[in-house]
């Protein structure tokens, strides 16, 4: 994490925030934005976007279902599955990466979504120091964990 | 005009689908939804769109590889990029490709409907 700066860190805290505003016309709150140690909490509906080429490591978007069914409805979806859910999650995890080479470069290379559900899944993902965003969209808590460094 | 969504994203396809139907793009039909490059190639050699949405960052086939085929296949398809990846490299690689238009996530659906007007136009 040393090698990422404050600017770096800032364009995900921008990036989510124009993400629920643009889909939602609803801009959520940041709750807080710190260092963080492994034993990071998250919500039960993870997405998961590896990064490699200039930057190795990830970012995960946890979110409970309460905010993804809402989320989910905004956008007139009727079919409000565990499925669907996780691919909502994932799609915003692969749109966060995404945005992030407009700063970053192109050599930022970015998987296809993992997802997972359970609380545990953002643990099993995240190293020793990972940088959190916490949020409040529409009442509901979530978070979004950056864990990457730059590659010589 | 006969529209092939593709991306992985379930609630991108539902959703793309949704602004045709109700925003008033009353001569697009959606003939086809694909999750990756390689359905989209297999459902295109059968329904044959006019116009299809294409997501980059895909599993099976990346955007950019269907792009080349899908041009290969019908030099006058009109593609649309819908993506994450708005990096000017990316936006230009799709364009060289023959892509017509580049619409970045996450976008509103007006947005989604002008771009599709746009490159509908383009024909």
């Amino acid at each position: 994490m040393a090698n990422l700066t404050e600017a770096d860190l800032k364009l995900f805290v921008d990036s989510i925030k124009h993400y629920l505003k643009v889909t939602t016309r609803q801009e959520p709150q940041i709750t807080s934005a710190f260092l963080g140690t492994g034993d990071v909490q998250g919500f039960e509906f993870n997405g998961i976007v590896t990064f490699s080429g200039s930057y190795n490591g990830h970012v995960v978007v946890s979110m409970p279902a309460r905010l993804l069914r809402e989320l989910l409805l905004l956008q007139h979806e009727t079919d409000l599955s565990d499925g669907n859910l996780l691919d909502a999650v994932g799609e915003i995890a692969n749109t966060l990466a995404g945005n992030a080479r407009k700063t970053l470069g192109s050599g930022l290379v970015i998987s296809v979504p993992v997802k997972m559900q359970g609380a545990p899944g953002i643990k099993s993902r995240v190293r020793k120091h990972p940088f959190v965003i916490t949020l409040r969209w529409n009442h509901h808590e979530a978070m979004v964990c950056v864990d990457m460094e730059k590659q010589d | 005009m006969r529209l092939l969504i593709v991306d992985d994203s379930n609630m991108i396809r539902i959703r793309i689908s949704r602004v045709v139907k109700n925003g008033g793009l009353k001569n697009v039909a959606v003939v086809g939804l694909a999750k990756n490059g390689l359905e989209a190639i297999r459902i295109a050699k059968v329904a044959r769109p006019d116009v299809v949405t294409m997501d980059l960052t895909m599993p099976e086939m990346d955007g950019i590889e269907c792009i080349a085929a899908l041009i290969k296949l019908d030099p006058k398809i009109n593609i649309l990029v819908v993506s994450a990846l708005s990096d000017k490299s990316t936006a230009i690689a799709a364009l060289k490709l023959g892509a017509r238009g580049f619409v970045a996530k996450p976008f509103t659906d007006e947005e989604l409907q002008i771009a599709l007007l746009d490159v509908s136009d383009s024909r």
